[in-house]
């Protein structure tokens, strides 16, 4: 099977897509990423700006309407879903096969 | 007061407006040149990314995000691309960027506008030379830029003269020609170095 090019996410990005679940602004999927990875990820405004950036670009997430006027809200697409659900999948792989030889 | 510099180096101009700030001016926004409000000395952190936005609205979610964060926007507008943020709170980060590759892309953003706008001036040129609006000879002759007829012909007094009374002109009309591709190989020199600057980063 021909894996899709975008695989393996960035651990960032990996996150962003998991916090997209729900829609969410700018600050707020900052503050979701960091409490979903256990402080581990603690991403600055410029560099999560070109992330979402990127995101819409690939069609992952898309903008929704919502009442804040200055903030922009976002959510995680159909194809988004895939492409987190297809990592899952690399992942889990990656685990079940490190348990089974490295892990005895 | 205003200050005119010009940067190829995101760190070296932070390092200048921090400095500018520690001695009392604070940057209240940067269109023909830098302009300093005179405050009191300040200890501040300042940040540079480059952005221009499509729309107003994307410009305003940015500015709130960086607010949101923590830093501040001081200077920059929409289509101004450099966008200059000053940290104002406790919790704030130290950088802008969390990584290395959009710390390094905002140098690839800054090359493309630099090369973009030469490639713009260049068909320009190319037109102006092919109807002789501008005389191509003239910029490799300089002799050329004077029309007096016979005037290399002259000599003494009615040589200098004559060569005095048109050398204002002729500078008008050499440098008039030459602006265009001078700004053309200064913007394709600015895009390479920036470039340059996002290669060494992303290494």
């Amino acid at each position: 099977m021909k894996r899709d090019k975008q695989l393996p996410l960035t651990e960032t990005v990996y996150y962003i897509l998991l916090a997209l679940l729900e829609p969410a602004h700018g600050y707020l999927i900052l503050q979701k990423v960091e409490e979903l990875s256990g402080g581990q990820v603690r991403m600055a405004a410029g560099t999560l700006y070109g992330a979402i950036e990127n995101l819409l670009k690939l069609k992952f997430i898309q903008p929704v309407p919502s009442d804040d006027s200055r903030r922009k809200v976002y959510l995680i697409t159909d194809r988004g879903k895939e492409i987190l659900h297809l990592d899952l999948e690399r992942m889990k792989h990656m685990i079940q096969i490190t348990e089974k030889t490295f892990i005895t | 007061m205003r200050r005119f510099k010009h940067f190829l180096d995101f760190e070296k101009e932070a390092n200048w407006l921090k400095q500018m700030a520690a001695n009392g001016y604070e940057l209240t926004g940067k269109s023909w040149g830098y302009r300093f409000m005179k405050t009191k000395p300040e200890n501040v952190n300042i940040k540079i990314d480059y952005r221009t936005f499509k729309k107003q609205a994307d410009f305003v979610d940015y500015c709130t995000l960086f607010e949101d964060c923590g830093w501040k926007h001081i200077a920059g507008t929409k289509n101004s691309g450099a966008q200059y943020f000053k940290k104002i709170r406790e919790y704030a980060s130290e950088d802008i960027f969390s990584d290395v590759d959009s710390k390094a892309g905002r140098y690839k953003r800054l090359s493309n506008m630099y090369i973009s706008i030469a490639m713009c001036y260049l068909p320009i040129f190319a037109a102006l030379i092919m109807t002789n609006a501008i005389d191509a000879g003239a910029l490799l002759n300089p002799k050329e830029l004077y029309f007096t007829p016979g005037l290399w012909e002259k000599a003494g007094f009615e040589f200098w003269q004559a060569f005095l009374f048109e050398t204002p002109f002729a500078l008008i009309r050499g440098a008039t020609w030459a602006a265009l591709p001078i700004m053309i190989i200064l913007f394709l020199t600015f895009g390479r170095r920036a470039e340059q600057q996002y290669k060494k980063l992303i290494r």
